[in-house]
């Protein structure tokens, strides 16, 4: 037993005195490089890491052939991961300073750090909404990416949230397309007294309630008192609005779902197909999803279904034409051994024609102005890219809009609260103890 | 052929130095002498050790010192301030009790009620039953944990879920959950999937133990009317004490690491109610980018593991029979 703390002792002070001797880094981020366009060589390669791995890998896997098909002397290094695994492998990439020449960012404080840190090529050059590339793109899509007049990402699908409906149910309640949110709470009330479950709602991975609150967040606080609460420097929490949006989320949740209590214990995508079966008259959804949440053939598409936005409060003193949503989007890393090439191959996806491709293949509308047609998309996604084109602003995701400690008060506290372990007060008391930590 | 020729040990004349001969100079272990070149050999996996393991662990302690920006690479220095946080987390003590009480259970679980149903199992005459039994409980340790998961979601679903379902159709209604949506059900909900996927294996373990039993003392004690229940307190459990200390140990050190159970039903969810230590390290790492914290929580998780490790060493160098 000596021997054996002896060794441990003796590897340990080696040890110790081995990681004296490495340095702590103290390099300080520089300013991102600007892209240039002027003189793309064609050569080597460019590696891509995405985070559309299983069922929307193809988009990509085609681009990648058809840029080498285009690029003889081009070989595209393609890594796509899931959801969770990306956000896993671009932390270790990060950390090890290995990050790929084209990485996917959603869109708030995610892409931010990369951006603050000099991980991203300043792209204002090429993309600003001025420029020949950033003329063709919503310019919601490109504010999404941009900071203090800079923009450093490439919007590749144009994301937002609806309400979708079922018209036969609703017809069957009497119901008609709610104005505000308490006509959706009696609409609610008309459904259920039909034995019609109004809306299908599972939280059990946290962000889907998250994305109901990024709504009602906009509608009741004002959006400049949102854009300093967001940022832990300037933020303070105590706008009255953050209560009520989650007041309001804990309404909804009581009078238009039959989870309820049980929400965390449900599945989401569970969840979205019982609404693509008619089971329920709601749902609400990404329009990225709409071609999940009623699939071809589904009871739903039979019965007939139609979108709104989540109805906003009346009187309510934030932005009432803000709309939930970010796109998605692709970063250069700065550091890139042929940048130029790397922005050309994001050039390249996001041409109409591909842009079109998307929509296609995996039925992401993109964010390129009329790449949505009748050939590859349904009415419903292409009323959603009309719609938003009118919303004030894209109110980013809660989640990635602020610092992931704000973000992980908000989830954790906002299932507390669903579960009834937690009231709205505890979740702004925990938010607002997150944020000063952040400072 | 048999020989009748005594045996001593060592033989005689062999280390006994025939009258009137001077004793002769005490010779040096050969060992000694042949230290360095047995050194070379063994070098590549004491540097093997030392760089994947060794060296880590320092330099773990030494990140969870400092905070770091992934992005920059900058870190700075902050002394004991992770552990003060740790100290003052309410997640952390949360995540620490879950880890205790999965380690409790386990104990139940995986080793009295496994030693239990051994017994049991080896008590049958049938051979063949016997060998059905076996393997029918140690057929979920051979399932994949991803696949365990998505089984007992299957289960737990709070609507339509089997085990609702089962509830109502006995007429308890009242108790039905959503199992893993609840705070004060989740974490039950991940251990009891966790026992039921260990239990077999365990089962199996005790049931090679008792194996090693000479059946000639339960034939003893049977001809001296001794039961099946009081053999199993009286001769099973005493001759299995080594394999039921190690199982103790080991399920304990388990239960600390665990980390995959909660991932694939809860990821430590709802309302952090089922983080356990392995869990909030992630969420701190990969989610907050807290990695001087995360840090501090891997130190927190070796030194435990490491004790038990140490126990481990110790009960089994006095038990060995």
């Amino acid at each position: 037993m000596k021997a054996l703390f002896k060794a441990v002792a003796a590897a340990g002070i080696v040890a110790v005195a081995l990681t004296g001797c490495g340095s702590s880094g103290t390099a300080q981020p520089a300013a991102a490089p600007a892209a240039d366009l002027s003189n793309v060589k064609y050569e080597g390669s460019v590696s891509v890491i995405t985070r559309y791995a299983g069922g929307n890998a193809a988009f990509f896997e085609k681009m990648a052939k058809d840029y080498e098909a285009a690029h003889p002397g081009v070989k595209v290094n393609l890594q796509q991961e899931s959801d969770q695994g990306y956000k896993d492998k671009i932390k270790t990439l990060t950390a090890s300073q290995s990050v790929p020449d084209v990485y996917f960012s959603w869109a708030g404080n995610y892409a931010e750090q990369f951006y603050d840190n000099g991980l991203a090529l300043d792209l204002t050059n090429v993309i600003a909404p001025q420029t020949e590339w950033g003329s063709t793109m919503a310019p919601q899509a490109l504010e999404a990416f941009t900071k203090d007049g800079k923009t450093y990402g490439v919007p590749l699908g144009l994301d937002a949230k609806y309400m979708l409906y079922n018209k036969k149910l609703f017809s069957q309640a009497g119901v008609k397309v709610p104005t505000d949110l308490d006509g959706l709470l009696a609409a609610c009330t008309a459904l259920k007294s039909k034995n019609i479950t109004p809306m299908s709602f599972g939280n059990k991975d946290g962000w889907p309630a998250i994305h109901y609150i990024t709504q009602l967040n906009s509608y009741n606080v004002p959006a400049g008192t949102l854009n300093k609460d967001y940022k832990p420097a300037t933020a303070s929490f105590e706008d009255p609005g953050y209560k009520q949006s989650l007041d309001q989320f804990a309404q909804i949740v009581d009078r238009c779902t039959t989870t309820g209590k049980t929400a965390n214990g449900a599945d989401y995508y569970s969840e979205r197909d019982a609404f693509g079966q008619g089971k329920a008259a709601m749902f609400y959804v990404e329009n990225l999803e709409f071609a999940a949440a009623a699939p071809k053939g589904s009871k739903a598409e039979a019965d007939g279904y139609d979108l709104f936005r989540l109805p906003a409060p009346a009187q309510a003193k934030g932005d009432t034409k803000a709309l939930t949503g970010a796109p998605d989007g692709f970063l250069i890393n700065s550091k890139a051994k042929n940048p130029a090439l790397a922005v050309d191959f994001m050039k390249f996806v996001t041409s109409k024609q591909n842009a079109e491709v998307l929509a296609s293949t995996i039925g992401f509308p993109s964010p390129v102005t009329g790449s949505l047609n009748e050939q590859n998309s349904t009415p419903q996604l292409r009323a959603s890219i009309e719609d938003l084109r009118k919303a004030s602003r894209l109110s980013v995701w809660l989640d990635t809009v602020t610092v992931p400690g704000v973000a992980e008060a908000y989830l954790s506290g906002v299932e507390g609260m669903i579960s009834g372990t937690k009231t709205s007060e505890d979740v702004m008391t925990a938010v607002k103890a997150a944020s000063d930590q952040a400072k | 052929m048999s020989t009748t020729q005594q045996k001593t040990f060592p033989p005689p004349g062999l280390n006994t130095p025939a009258a009137g001969t001077a004793l002769p100079r005490r010779r040096k272990p050969a060992r000694k002498k042949n230290a360095w070149p047995g050194l070379i050999w063994v070098l590549p996996g004491l540097v093997t050790l030392f760089l994947f393991v060794y060296y880590p662990l320092v330099l773990n302690f030494r990140y969870s010192l400092e905070t770091s920006n992934i992005f920059t690479g900058q870190q700075r220095f902050v002394g004991l301030d992770n552990y003060a946080r740790l100290a003052a987390d309410p997640v952390f003590w949360k995540a620490l009790g879950n880890n205790c009480l999965y380690a409790g259970i386990s104990i139940v679980f995986q080793v009295f009620f496994a030693l239990v149903l051994a017994s049991l199992i080896e008590n049958l005459r049938n051979e063949r039953f016997r060998t059905i039994l076996r393997s029918i409980y140690f057929l979920p340790s051979a399932i994949s944990l991803t696949v365990t998961g998505l089984l007992f979601a299957f289960i737990y679903q709070p609507q339509g879920g089997l085990l609702n379902g089962l509830l109502n159709a006995v007429g308890l209604e009242s108790l039905q959950q959503a199992w893993l949506g609840n705070p004060d059900t989740a974490m039950l909900g991940v251990i009891m999937m966790s026992q039921w996927q260990g239990f077999g294996y365990c089962t199996l373990l005790f049931a090679v133990a008792i194996q090693r039993i000479p059946r000639e003392y339960y034939e003893a004690s049977a001809l001296d009317g001794i039961g099946p229940v009081r053999q199993i307190f009286s001769i099973t459990i005493p001759l299995v004490r080594e394999m039921t200390g190690l199982m103790m140990i080991v399920t304990i050190s388990g239960a600390f690491q665990v980390f995959n159970e909660v991932m694939v039903t809860t990821s430590g969810g709802p309302d952090n109610s089922t983080q356990v230590l392995g869990t909030w390290l992630y969420r701190s790492g990969f989610i907050k980018n807290d990695f001087g914290y995360a840090a501090a929580i891997a130190t927190v998780i070796f030194v435990i593991t490491l004790a038990l490790a140490l126990i481990q060493v110790r009960y089994t160098n006095k038990r060995r029979v």
